[in-house]
């Protein structure tokens, strides 16, 4: 048996000296385990025997310093001696920086570029947040005044709508009084990039059917920020030529029960119902339609003239006037449509009202 | 790399400085207002509408 031995077999019986002479490592010893109690105030054992002349230390010893690889043979790298723990004058001469070698200098680039790769994606939410705002601006004063030109001139009932022109202007009161926007014909990023689009094909203002809106939520002017905000009869105010058309958000899920009695009763959700046919189990055709929706971006029927429903589902004599608006939700996110869904609730003509400043004051007494 | 470009520059510190910096600003710009317009509606997340 003991032939079979092989010569690491050594190292079970010591196993405190480890291989290739090295300082052995710290380990209780057994005769110091065994050791009696030493009495208080006395210096603890040392484990390891200090050096001469130096003071007591602490009585668990850390690992034993790191020895630094010895230097490659003809190596011109200066060797650092290091003196006794405690003992004092290890000089802290450090050599000087290395030359990188091929595959340092490699990784540092790597480094570098991916560094800068982050920068960038940073500086991309940046333009995304603020600077497109500023793009956006400058877009949407033009066309702004644009469609104050157009619209001092002659008057038509029916505006002409233009791909990416504008041809109306939302306000939202509750935003501010300042809030206003155009409304560009078509929703695609070029007209989005200047304000609010309007889905082609759908109603126009104050007609029966669906008027439908969609608008950017962050950068780009963002003007549909603060969609999540609004309540129910929050006024939705469409400007067009020859009109003032005063849309209302319709009740929330969770309002339409009870809301005659309820909410509803408010003189502010004047010309404000819940759409609900009483008589048909799921509502009838506006059985869906409720004032704010988070739908997935393919339900196209968002934007039906009865939304969710088929569109012949009513002739357009009986479809009530909706002013429906669509933004990214959540915020930062294309996973999910925020919808608003608001009723046509009064018209007032441009011949009684004369602007927006004139009209203000009157509907919010109306509240 | 950034090393490289800063031993590339030529003249004292503060013209290897000023330089840096329009560099920098050059890239900057170039970025706001030819690559991220560009790429922007290649990406996804920015869509409002429904389909």
């Amino acid at each position: 048996m003991a032939e079979r031995e092989e010569p690491g077999g050594d190292r079970r019986r010591y196993p405190e000296r480890p291989p290739g002479g090295g300082r052995p490592a710290p380990r209780p010893r057994p005769d110091a385990a065994l050791s009696p109690r030493r009495a208080p105030g006395e210096a603890p054992t040392p484990r390891r025997r200090p050096p001469e002349g130096s003071p007591p230390r602490r009585p668990t010893a850390g690992p034993p310093p790191r020895r630094r690889p010895a230097p490659p043979p003809g190596s011109t790298e200066e060797t650092v001696v290091f003196e006794p723990v405690g003992g004092g004058t290890a000089t802290e001469e450090r050599p000087p920086p290395r030359e990188l070698g091929k595959g340092g200098a490699a990784i540092r680039t790597v480094g570098e570029l991916l560094i800068t790769a982050g920068l960038v994606v940073l500086l991309f939410m940046v333009y995304e947040v603020y600077v497109t705002d500023l793009f956006s601006a400058g877009k949407q004063s033009e066309a702004s005044s644009e469609l104050d030109g157009d619209w001092s001139k002659d008057r038509q009932l029916h505006p002409d709508l233009v791909d990416g022109k504008a041809f109306a202007r939302i306000h939202i009161p509750v935003f501010g009084a300042d809030f206003n926007f155009t409304i560009q014909e078509g929703t695609t990023e070029a007209a989005l990039e200047v304000g609010p689009g309007h889905y082609k094909g759908t109603a126009l203002p104050g007609e029966p059917g669906n008027f439908a809106i969609a608008g950017h939520r962050v950068g780009k002017g963002a003007p549909f920020n603060d969609l999540d905000n609004l309540a129910s009869c929050d006024q939705i105010i469409i400007e067009t030529q020859t009109d003032f058309y005063i849309y209302k958000v319709l009740p929330y899920k969770d309002e339409v029960e009870g809301w005659a009695a309820g909410k509803g009763a408010d003189p502010k959700c004047k010309n404000v119902g819940t759409l609900r046919d009483p008589n048909a189990v799921d509502g009838g055709a506006y059985g869906e339609t409720n004032g704010r929706r988070i739908v997935f971006p393919t339900k196209g029927e968002t934007v039906n003239p009865v939304p969710y429903k088929d569109p012949e589902i009513l002739p357009k004599a009986e479809q009530v006037s909706l002013l429906t608006l669509t933004t990214c939700h959540p915020k930062f996110s294309a996973k999910e449509r925020l919808i608003i869904h608001a009723v046509l609730a009064q018209q007032v003509p441009k011949n009684q009202v004369g602007s927006y400043a004139e009209l203000l004051p009157k509907i919010s007494e109306a509240r | 790399m950034y090393g490289w470009i800063w031993r590339k520059l030529p003249g004292p510190f503060a013209v290897k400085l000023a330089t840096a910096v329009v560099l920098a600003l050059g890239i900057v710009a170039l970025l706001m207002f030819v690559v991220f317009p560009w790429l922007e509606p290649r990406l996804w997340f920015n869509e409002v509408s429904v389909q």
